[in-house]
């Protein structure tokens, strides 16, 4: 019996360790438990001071309202990993959604069309931000600090700050307003994105450089890999997905406008950081930013809910998110 | 010597600096120290020897306040003290020169020498000409030949090293402790270090010395203490004590049997394969018309002071640093190395001078490194196979005994041989054609050295073509069929083995090339 039973224990003990550190991957990254807390302590507090907040409705909202900011910290991740910084994102943000927009009024009125020229403008950007980074060894600050100007300004540029109306109805479907399997879209799109982010940072080749690259830049040379390469890829990934949000918030508005989200970059850096990146590199798991994109939106939803006004409403956001970051680092 | 005299002129050799009694500390189920005693007394250099992980470090750090111990008395000048920060311990009087420095690299010397107790006029600004002044003043003082004004940065090691040393005498200090402070240096630049050690302890500072080089021990140090596995083994007067007797104490006479029993084969092997690696007239920004050639299964050192090109050659043959002319052949194909990923595809290996910045990501797991130089070899479709990396990681460690808890153990928690056996294991599967070594065993403890030994011989002896740059001459009369001799970035001879048996020989040899600036090149026949 024992010689029979032995091998069933070992088995199921290296099966729960499988999951134990598949758990533990996902969910801890390098940190304990206090974002998830954090994230409790806010719900319930909301939950007590508002009869409004625990709704199936009003976390729908959240959802909607942090999908913006949810895709693209999932790419501000690789990058802050890989110990560089985007600030361009919401600059991105409003030229994919320009270029996606006036591709579809301008070339042909098809959702393949508008999604091409919106995630391809967002990768151009995001391209051009790691070309100059890495080829050229400008601080990625710099880079972006500039390229958040320009992209702004050629997003105001092209129709002289005039938004441009959509008409497509399939591209409102499924970017924007319809659902996909009860899901609306826009929370499908940041499930997606959290998706792709977990298989490349956590199980793919890719996810192992990136780590590297922010570890120890140098040893990652020395041991044959293309920084230089690596890094840009990750700016790529931050600005397609700076595409994608153009594309949901422009099929929800129905309209694309050069003016929107400025300012959203600090929302994303702020949500990546919340969820346990290190600005120093090497370190930080996509689960993590999901949480800290939520506890983002919480907060802006549950102040509004509260009846704060919007200024004080900044200070506070600005207060906790400083002592999050300060509760949770170890 | 002389240094020696001075003690015995004091009249009180029981008026103790620094007496620690029975000092433990337990991390979680380590226990890093058990019962620990040391005395230092004034105007001494007390050498603190063991392999790594025997206690040494973690002895420096309740000293300088970074730990605190669990039980066991510390008493400075016979004053009981207990250091629960690193400010006290400095406000005691105790001053540690670590290995990594703590200057700031853009300010100049007196900057440093000053820095946060830079003499102030009104409003917070500073008396430059007074700072210099004093600077210039305590170093005149000191004896020691450093420009005030040189900024730290553009300082060669060993300079930056004697301004860290001066930053600490600087305060009231009584008891200065040295990390390793030889290790990147020269033997010209230890020279210039001991002779700074040698004026802080004639005003009376006390000195703990950690090495890992036992001739420096003998050279410097009036009395020893070894640790092993966090206990005393041993207090010794320098003077009546040998090599071999501290060595027996570091490792424990159980192991000594073996490492004696292995003997130097004084012939040379022959080749009779044609060489793995050659390069002949390669030259770029720091070498100049380098010829050389790696036989299959050869262990080929380079021999030569900091500074001379040796370490380039390695990063040259690893398509860190491009060759701008001139030609390389690997197994007798001509290639031009572009990146370290192509040299990586042609089988060659480097192991890099310094494993903290250059070879390992210390805040990741073993496997992590060790897979790093091969991820797509452990992919499919893109998808890490994890099992199979560790597989791979675990067969690592176990042939390279890499002493962790397992694969997922982060590489900062491990020792210092057993991070450098990480970096080795980063190279061992597949064998590499060209295996490039540079000081590969730098802060390493004697017992993982000679393991390390065994790793490089057997690399050779699988066929592996070895390249070692290393500035213990010992170390490459002991490994290497040949010896080329390096300086201002060409090879002034190549010595076979036989030619030349030990490092006095050597090192004599070396300061003659070094010299006469040009060697005449001499190339001996294989």
């Amino acid at each position: 019996m024992t010689e029979l039973t032995a091998p069933n224990v070992v088995a199921s003990s290296t099966r729960s360790d499988r999951r134990r550190k598949l758990l533990h991957n996902l969910l801890r990254g390098e940190r304990p438990y206090m974002l998830y807390i954090a994230f409790v302590v806010l719900l319930v507090v909301f939950s007590l001071s508002s009869p409004w907040f625990l709704s199936v409705d009003n976390f729908l909202n959240i959802g909607r309202q942090t999908t913006l900011v949810s895709i693209i910290a999932v790419g501000m991740t690789f990058v802050i990993i890989a110990r560089q910084i985007d600030l361009s994102v919401a600059s991105t943000l409003a030229l994919s959604g320009m270029a996606a927009a006036l591709a579809m009024s301008q070339i042909s009125n098809s959702w393949i069309v508008g999604a091409i020229a919106g995630l391809g403008t967002g990768a151009l950007v995001g391209l051009l931000n790691g070309i100059l980074t890495t080829q050229l060894s400008i601080p990625s600050f710099l880079v972006t600090l500039g390229s958040l100007s320009m992209a702004r300004g050629l997003a105001m540029m092209v129709t002289n700050t005039k938004p441009v109306i959509i008409t497509n109805e399939t591209y409102f479907a499924i970017f924007g307003e319809g659902t996909f399997l009860g899901i609306p879209v826009p929370i499908a799109w940041t499930l997606v994105a959290m998706i792709v982010g977990i298989l490349l940072l956590h199980y793919n080749v890719f996810g192992r450089r990136i780590y590297a690259v922010g570890g120890n830049p140098t040893a990652a040379l020395y041991s044959g890999i293309n920084t230089k390469w690596v890094t840009t890829a990750a700016f790529v990934l931050t600005g397609a997905l700076a595409g994608l949000a153009a594309l949901v918030l422009s099929a929800r508005s129905h309209a694309a406008r050069p003016d929107v989200v400025q300012g959203m970059e600090l929302d994303v850096i702020a949500a990546v950081i919340l969820g346990g990146c290190s600005l120093f590199g090497g370190r930080g798991y996509i689960l993590g930013t999901l949480f800290g994109s939520l506890i983002i939106g919480t907060l802006n939803n549950g102040l509004v809910l509260l009846g704060v006004s919007s200024p004080m409403q900044l200070v506070i956001k600005g207060a906790i998110i400083v002592a999050a970051v300060a509760f949770t680092k170890r | 010597m002389e240094l020696s005299g001075s003690i015995a002129a004091e009249p009180q050799p029981s008026a103790s600096l620094l007496m620690v009694d029975g000092i433990s500390k337990r991390f979680g189920g380590v226990r890093a120290l058990r019962d620990v005693n040391l005395e230092v007394v004034s105007g001494e250099v007390h050498a603190l020897l063991g392999e790594n992980g025997a206690g040494k470090s973690t002895l420096i750090k309740i000293l300088s306040g970074v730990h605190a111990a669990d039980s066991g008395t510390i008493e400075i000048a016979g004053k009981p003290a207990t250091f629960d920060s690193p400010a006290r311990s400095r406000e005691a009087g105790i001053a540690v020169v670590y290995q990594d420095l703590s200057l700031v690299e853009s300010l100049s010397v007196a900057d440093n020498l000053l820095l946060g107790r830079e003499p102030r006029a009104r409003f917070g600004f500073v008396r430059k000409r007074e700072l210099m002044a004093r600077a210039e003043a305590f170093l005149g003082e000191l004896g020691i030949p450093l420009d005030t004004k040189a900024t730290v940065g553009s300082l060669p090691f060993a300079y930056r090293q004697m301004t860290e040393i001066a930053k600490a005498l600087m305060g009231e200090v009584r008891l200065l402790i040295l990390d390793e402070p030889t290790s990147s240096l020269t033997s010209d630049e230890v020279r210039i270090l001991f002779d700074a050690i040698g004026k802080a302890t004639r005003r009376g500072v006390g000195v703990i010395y950690v090495t890992h080089r036992l001739n420096e021990v003998f050279e410097i140090s009036q009395r020893v203490t070894v640790l092993r596995d966090g206990a005393n083994a041993g207090t010794f007067v320098t003077a009546d004590t040998d090599m071999k007797r501290l060595v027996n104490a570091i490792i424990g006479t159980d192991r000594l049997a073996p490492a004696a029993s292995r003997a130097t084969p004084a012939a040379a092997r022959s080749f009779d394969s044609s060489p793995v690696l050659s390069l002949s007239g390669v030259s770029n920004d720091r070498l100049s018309a380098v010829d050389l050639s790696v036989m299959k299964g050869e262990i080929h050192g380079l021999a030569g002071l900091i500074g001379s090109g040796r370490t380039e050659i390695l990063e040259t043959i690893f398509g860190l640093r491009p060759a701008e002319s001139g030609t390389l052949e690997i197994e007798g194909r001509p290639w031009l190395p572009k990146s370290a990923a192509d040299a990586i595809d042609q089988g060659v290996a480097l192991v890099p001078e310094d494993r903290h910045v250059q070879g390992l990501v210390l805040d990741h797991s073993i496997e992590r490194n060790i897979t790093l130089p091969r991820i797509p070899h452990f992919s499919r479709w893109g998808f890490m196979q994890q099992r199979a990396a560790f597989r791979r990681a675990d067969a690592a460690v176990a042939r390279l005994s890499v002493k962790a808890q397992g694969a997922s153990s982060l590489v900062r928690t491990l020792s210092g041989g057993n991070q450098q056996k990480v970096v080795f294991g980063k190279w061992n599967d597949p064998r590499p054609r060209v295996l490039l070594l540079d000081e590969p065993t730098v802060g390493v403890d004697v017992g993982a050295r000679e393991e390390i030994y065994g790793v490089i011989r057997n690399a050779a002896r699988d066929g592996s073509g070895v390249l070692i740059v290393s500035s213990d001459l010992v170390e490459l009369i002991e490994l290497c069929d040949r010896i080329s001799v390096i300086v201002d970035g060409r090879v002034a001879r190549t010595l076979v083995r036989g030619e030349i048996v030990d490092a006095e020989e050597l090192h004599h040899l070396l300061q003659i090339y070094q010299a006469s600036g040009q060697g005449v090149l001499q190339e001996l026949p294989a």
